[in-house]
């Protein structure tokens, strides 16, 4: 079967220069740091040394502690972030569904699907001829020309998911985005996901819902401090991260 | 789909058409490219539905109230023009070229105006769409070349109000007046250059947008926009010219009123630097733009 993601030894470091993530000209200028890097740089590996691929037409799912590196995964998948060594190949177009999607909270609710449609390669012509039915979908008729820093990220998230499922991609990576939805939303999500599925769509799940692992995904990955601890069938892999919070005891 | 890791591409989407077959899915590989720099035209030509949106957002938002909008276009280089009028004008009496004092501040107020807001935008642009850099991928140029582009329409309007005065004050144009998109151009040019660079600058450095308005203040007296260039002798006029906005105003006198204060060696000057400006602001933006998601 072919993949419709794979990821080759990657890595990503962040850096930083606490307690920010960014310097000022001041500072580097004082310091003389402008032409040479700076010494109070702190480096996060973010992600070590990661390999899996995903068959097209599964469900992927990714589990593992806040911090894990998760997220930066998925961004580095979509082209936002950029590998620091590694590479990753991805087949199809693809949508990312986080909180807020590509949100602009100055922007109304129209002018950001225009901006994300177009950001994920459709044209006009296309999004205008979608765009009532994803404003139906998110049942969002009323509020679609306020800002959108108005939304709530209940909202915000129904109009992150009308938008991705609508234009159609081939791989959808879903961050932790369906415990957001009111229940009525959350089972239209799913719906369509579970359509989605059947049309031959490749979904990689991160959440921390690990009922929703276990019963929806072909293959789980846990990662843990930026490293693949393990990879296999959902069951596995779960017991495997279950046990890891056995081992510290909770004192609440 | 992907069946080994080949074909050397950066980024989506793919040309995506909904009304044909299932497309054959594009394979896109990103490797960890530090250190290469590619302009990349063909992706920003791609995107040019979002530049266009992104341009047309930016100029619907400064005029929705239309009139504040639009009067604030000439309020800024009106104001000026007046006090330089007042001081430079009447009270220290600066020669003018022959041509009326006001008419002939306006007339590189105007350009002037136009460059020092687009570095101001641009400067801002990428820290100001921070929630679009790190939710979603496209040519991160498009953004300060956007908010240089949406200054257009102020440009526009404070032109026409230029165009009022030359009536106004009984000026007849010449022939050179069909050069002056030349001089616009070059202002365009070393704008975009210049806004590229301290774009990128300013997601490293979050203090870079506070020395802006400092090079403008600075900028505006090392450029002949209150005087004109011909008080400064012959001798240092190519050296004066390195500032492309020299070649700028004076050639936009040189075509409206006739003045003959422009030479060519002082415009191939001004445009060499804007150029080499405009390669360099887009170099170090595109070396840079893989950390700007991690940064801002
Ligand atoms: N832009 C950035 N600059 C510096 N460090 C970052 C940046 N983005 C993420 N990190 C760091 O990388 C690590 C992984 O973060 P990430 O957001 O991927 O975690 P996650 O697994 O999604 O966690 P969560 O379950 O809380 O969503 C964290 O230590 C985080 O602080
Ligand atoms: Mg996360």
């Amino acid at each position: 079967m072919s993949d419709a993601i794979q990821v080759r030894n990657l890595s990503k470091t962040f850096k930083r220069y606490p307690p920010r993530k960014h310097r000022t000209l001041k500072e580097a200028v004082l310091n003389g740091e402008i032409f040479r890097s700076s010494t109070e740089a702190k480096f996060i590996e973010a992600l070590r040394d990661v390999n899996f691929s995903v068959p097209a037409g599964t469900t992927f799912g990714i589990v593992g502690r806040n911090g894990a590196g998760k997220s930066t995964l998925l961004k580095i998948l979509c082209g936002i972030h950029k590998p620091t060594t590694g590479s990753i190949a991805v087949g199809g177009r693809l949508a990312l569904l986080s909180l807020g999607l590509g949100f602009h909270g100055e922007f109304s609710g129209r002018e950001n699907i225009f901006i994300n449609g177009l950001v994920l390669g459709l044209t006009p012509r296309q999004l205008r001829a979608r765009f009532d039915e994803i404003v139906a979908f998110a049942e969002l008729e009323e509020f679609i020309d306020a800002p959108m820093r108005t939304y709530s990220s209940g909202m915000q998230m129904r109009l992150a998911f009308s938008v991705a499922i609508n234009i159609a991609p081939d791989i959808l990576l879903v961050d932790e985005i369906l415990a957001v939805g009111d229940q009525a939303f959350s089972r239209k999500c799913i719906d369509s996901l579970n359509d989605f599925k059947r049309r031959g769509g490749t979904i990689l799940l991160v959440t921390h819902d690990l009922a929703t692992v276990r019963g929806w995904c072909d293959q789980a990955l846990w990662l843990d401090h930026g490293t693949v601890t393990a990879i296999g069938r959902p069951e596995d892999v779960l017991a495997q991260y279950d046990d890891s919070f056995a081992e510290v005891p909770a004192t609440v | 789909m992907v069946d080994k890791l080949e074909a050397v591409s950066d980024l989506p989407p793919s040309s995506w058409n909904p009304s044909a077959e299932p497309p054959a899915p594009v394979v896109t590989v990103i490797q960890s490219t530090q250190g290469q720099v590619a302009l990349k035209l063909a992706e920003l030509w791609r995107f040019r539905e979002l530049l266009f949106f992104l341009v047309w957002r930016d100029v619907k938002v400064r005029y929705k109230q239309t009139l504040l909008g639009a009067s604030w276009a000439i309020l800024q280089p009106l104001a000026t023009m007046i006090i330089f009028t007042v001081i430079f004008g009447r009270l220290a009496k600066l020669p003018s070229d022959g041509v009326p004092y006001p008419v002939f501040a306006l007339a590189a107020l105007v350009p002037w105006t136009f460059f020092a807001n687009a570095l101001g935008q641009a400067t801002n642009s990428l820290v100001g769409s921070a929630n679009l850099i790190t939710k979603v991928y496209f040519p991160r140029l498009i953004i300060p070349t956007a908010s240089i582009l949406a200054g257009l329409v102020d440009f526009a309007i404070s032109f026409a109000f230029l165009v009022c005065a030359y009536i106004y004050y009984g000026i007849v144009p010449s022939a050179r007046v069909l050069t002056l998109p030349l001089f616009l151009l070059l202002a365009l040019v070393f704008s975009f250059g210049f806004g590229f660079w301290l774009s990128a600058l300013n997601v490293k450095y979050r203090d870079v947008r506070h020395v802006v308005p400092f090079i403008t203040q600075i900028g505006l007296y090392a450029t002949p926009v209150a005087y004109p260039s011909s008080l400064l002798g012959p001798k240092w006029q190519l050296l004066y010219a390195i500032n492309p906005m020299v070649g700028v105003v004076e050639g936009v006198r040189w075509a409206l009123f006739g003045t003959n204060t422009l030479t060519l060696p002082m415009i191939a000057m001004s445009s060499a630097t804007a150029l080499i400006m405009f390669f360099i602001g887009l170099v170090y933006f595109r070396s840079t733009e893989r950390e700007f998601a991690d940064l801002v």
